[in-house]
């Protein structure tokens, strides 16, 4: 034990003393804060887009420009709730109801219909957004920061010269295709730009309308035209089709004779559905936004459990290797039995894994206590949830024996190869097996208790990943207590067996053992 | 054969279908300086990875300090493997302190240990520096300090002279001798001569994997005849007549330093090679030539070395490992 202790010791030291642990380890951090900085930035620095409308038909013009403006209320919308969200005065995650901001928005917008817009927009712009802050004034906390709304992103753009409307839309867009593809500017108030969408809607659009019963036009460039070289941003187009579609909707409504107002009312109306936990006590069934975390949770956790793991092992293998090929190995050999100095090395490399993870959560907590500010406050909040919730003692059974697990298998794979470069191949096959546990880290999280997440907890390969992931589900006793049984077995075999390996293992020299030599070294 | 502090009888280590060790069985008294030569492959690193129990024999038992296996009196034994290494980012007196509390010290007495050893041979002033700092001869230097730091009654050092200067191998042959002068026993392998026949009161020869010699270094040197060599143009015919001449025969024609070209008028020099009986004295062999009116151009006496025993004893096959 002396010397396991000892072993340990100087493997944990020698660790932390390099300058590239602390590299790997306060990397994490720093980004993880870079983002929080940059995605603040980012969300009121959201890039311009300059469309151009052309509208042949003459109908939908107005529609079209009422669903960019739409998008642009939407985005006010959502800001302006979550700004209520972080701001109120007793923030509380248990007692904040679990709400999901952009679809309550998108309720609200979708009530709001196509030419109820204006209304909107005075409720917003005229006093509507003031009387709304005045309103919840009372709510507010009092150092709570004044609300910006957030600039429009789409703006239309003047038409360029020599384009003339009336011709016909193959020509308007061959004119318009260097802009389009930015091999072009223009100059829009005072700045270059170029076109982010051109909306064209031909003077036959009408003759495109799809009707139940009628043959879908041929595929192809029918009905309106939404001309964009970026395919990833969608919210204009949909913001179009909806709003378009609204708009035919309620002119097909009064062809037919029905009253609007009816319609817009029946459209308006609506039930809510209020998210209950049965497993909570009587009276408090609402679902919070801390339970939520709560059941989120377990993925934050894996992950922390895969970056932790893959740093240790790492170290884990290039140590092992180093040791070995600097030849320290026989002289440790002649003082400490094989097994002392594995065990020695899991110690001190599993030390380092835990500072590692504590230094990731000081830093955090040191953080948000020097850097006061509404999302570090709530930030601050999750990590309350998360330390008083029954996952630790889960994440810490599952972090060292997954450790335990893994860690064997590189030592023994460490001390087979001579360089690292050597290791790599052996250590590709791992590396894979270790990506699984996070590939299907959703699916778990959304069926913790299916069956995907039930035979991934019976590999114990995965079982730490999969039953971490499940941690906050109740997954049944016969899982909990049979994939615990097999890991605890597993790794007992894996430590033997590695044991085995990395005795014979570490005074080898030359190429790494084919898979008969390993069977052999396995049964002696 | 109580007074023994390793014991190796009849063992045998085979890799696959190459016998690295072939039925070895020697003794080594305490308190002795033993020396463990071989050519290159003839098993000598093996056979001591055995005697450390880091290998276990195929056959054959091994006794140690009165145990059977080096890992339960692990902390009375010093070993400086073949080749070698220490951590490069550690000082220098943490990796000798660190090995010495591996091997049972208190941190303490190792610490004071470390920089006792550094003082006495000469490297004090490295003593904070970091192995990677250090040259391939100090690094071995702290490297074999770091092997007797725990004073270790049985020290084992595998070529310990290999790559260190000659101020640093006498050094270390005094650091051995210094071992041996307190009671411990040191046994080290090399394939320098000169060290052996210096230090050692005993030597094991061994060479593909066998024991070819076990003894003293007078009893290694008296396997060869003693020789004498001379040099003439007359014929050494007569010489073999006399007492104490066991063998007369040519080594090689000379060329005189002058003409590169033997000339047929000069008669041509040869170097002869003269083998003695143990006992017979040099000194006939110039009386009788005299006697016989033999012009020598040189006669040159020198006992048999070590070296000469090695290449004797190993040569031949030394060579053909060496080229295969």
């Amino acid at each position: 034990m002396r010397v396991i202790a000892l072993i340990a010791i100087r493997e944990y030291l020698e660790n932390i003393k390099t300058k590239g642990f602390w590299l790997g380890v306060l990397l994490f951090p720093v980004i993880f804060i870079a983002i929080f900085f940059f995605s603040n930035k980012l969300a009121t620095s959201a890039p311009t887009r300059h469309y151009l409308l052309i509208d042949q038909s003459g109908q939908y013009a107005e529609a079209v420009e009422s669903a960019i403006l739409r998008e642009h209320q939407r985005r006010v919308l959502q800001e302006f709730v979550s700004y209520l969200q972080e701001n109120r005065k007793d923030l509380d995650l248990e007692r904040t109801p679990e709400v999901d901001t952009s679809s309550q928005v998108d309720q609200l917008i979708d009530d709001v219909g196509n030419d109820e817009l204006a209304a909107l927009d005075m409720w917003l712009d005229s006093g509507g957004l003031n009387v709304a802050l005045t309103m919840m004034s009372g709510s507010l906390r009092v150092d709570a920061p004044a609300f910006i709304a957030p600039r429009p992103q789409f703006i239309a753009a003047p038409l360029p010269a020599g384009i003339d409307v009336d011709a016909a839309p193959e020509r308007i867009i061959e004119q318009l295709r260097p802009l389009l593809t930015g091999d072009r500017t223009m100059i829009i108030a005072g700045q270059p730009a170029s076109l982010f969408a051109v909306i064209l809607i031909p003077a036959d659009v009408t003759e495109d309308i799809v009707r139940p019963g009628t043959m879908p036009a041929p595929q192809g460039a029918a009905g309106i035209q939404y001309w964009a070289s970026n395919l990833t941003d969608t919210r204009l187009s949909s913001a179009i089709q909806s709003s378009v579609n609204n708009s035919i909707r309620i002119n097909e409504f009064s062809a037919q004779g029905i009253d609007i107002q009816a319609v817009r009312d029946i459209q308006r109306t609506r039930l809510p559905v209020s998210r209950l936990d049965p497993k909570k006590e009587a009276g408090e069934e609402t679902v919070s936004a801390a339970d939520t975390f709560r059941q989120w949770a377990p993925v934050g956790f894996v992950y922390l459990m895969f970056i932790s793991l893959i740093q240790s092992l790492q170290y884990l293998l290039s140590n092992t290797i180093e040791e070995k090929a600097n030849r320290i190995i026989e002289v440790l050999l002649a003082s400490v039995t094989p097994g002392e100095l594995m065990m020695g090395k899991l110690l001190g490399i599993g030390m380092s894994g835990i500072t590692t993870i504590a230094t990731w959560i000081i830093s955090f907590l040191l953080f948000i206590s020097f850097y006061q500010s509404t999302e570090t406050e709530l930030i601050g909040q999750i990590i309350n949830v998360l330390f008083s919730s029954e996952l630790i003692p889960w994440f810490v059974f599952y972090y060292v024996s997954g450790y335990a697990l893994y860690s064997g298998i590189f030592l023994a794979i460490g001390s087979l190869c001579n360089t690292l470069k050597e290791a790599q191949s052996l250590m590709t096959p791992m590396m894979m097996i270790l990506v699984v546990p996070l590939v299907t880290m959703s699916f778990i999280a959304q069926d913790p208790n299916g069956t995907v997440a039930r035979i991934m907890s019976w590999i114990p390969l995965f079982t730490p990943f999969a039953m971490m992931n499940r941690a906050a589900a109740q997954p049944p006793m016969i899982d909990i207590v049979g994939t615990t049984l097999l890991l605890l077995a597993s790794v007992a075999l894996v430590l033997w067996l590695s044991g085995k390996i990395f005795r014979q293992g570490v005074l080898r020299t030359g190429q790494p053992p084919r898979v008969l030599e390993l069977l052999r070294m396995l049964r002696t | 054969m109580n007074d023994c502090v390793l014991e190796l009888s009849n063992v045998s280590k085979k890799y696959g279908s190459f016998t690295a060790v072939d039925d070895i069985s020697f003794a080594i008294p305490k308190g002795s300086i033993y020396g463990f030569l071989g050519p290159n492959g003839a098993g000598k690193t093996t056979t001591i990875r055995i005697i450390l129990d880091i290998l276990k024999p195929d056959s054959g038992t091994v006794a140690i300090l009165g145990s059977n296996s080096a890992m339960t009196v692990r902390h009375r034994i010093g070993y400086l493997p073949e080749e070698k290494g220490l951590y490069k980012k550690m000082k220098v007196w943490a990796i000798i302190s660190y090995f010495a509390t591996l091997k049972g010290l208190d941190r303490k007495s190792a610490r004071r240990r470390a920089f006792e050893l550094l003082e006495t041979y000469g490297l004090k002033d490295f003593a904070e520096a970091r192995v990677e700092s250090l040259s391939k001869g100090m690094g071995q230097k702290v490297q074999v300090l770091s092997a007797v730091a725990h004073n270790p009654e049985l020290v084992i050092l595998d070529e310990p002279f290999s790559g260190l200067d000659p101020v640093n191998q006498a050094v270390l042959e005094q650091l051995i001798k210094d071992m041996a002068a307190n009671g411990h026993t040191v046994i080290f392998s090399t394939h320098i001569m000169q060290h052996a026949e210096r230090l050692c009161n005993r030597l094991l020869l061994i060479t593909k994997g066998r024991k070819v010699f076990d003894g003293t270094v007078p009893e290694a040197c008296a396997i060869l005849p003693r020789r004498v060599l001379v040099e003439s143009s007359d014929d050494m015919a007569v010489i073999r007549e006399l007492d104490g001449v066991l063998a007369v025969s040519v080594q090689a024609q000379v060329l005189s330093p002058i003409q590169a070209v033997p000339d047929n008028e000069a008669p041509a020099q040869r170097l002869w090679e003269i083998q003695l009986q143990e006992n017979a004295d040099p000194r006939i062999i110039l009386q009788k030539c005299f006697e016989s009116g033999i012009a020598l151009n040189r006669f040159d006496y020198t006992p048999p070395s070590l070296h000469d025993v090695f290449v004797h004893l190993v040569g031949s096959e030394a060579k053909e490992h060496q080229f295969r």
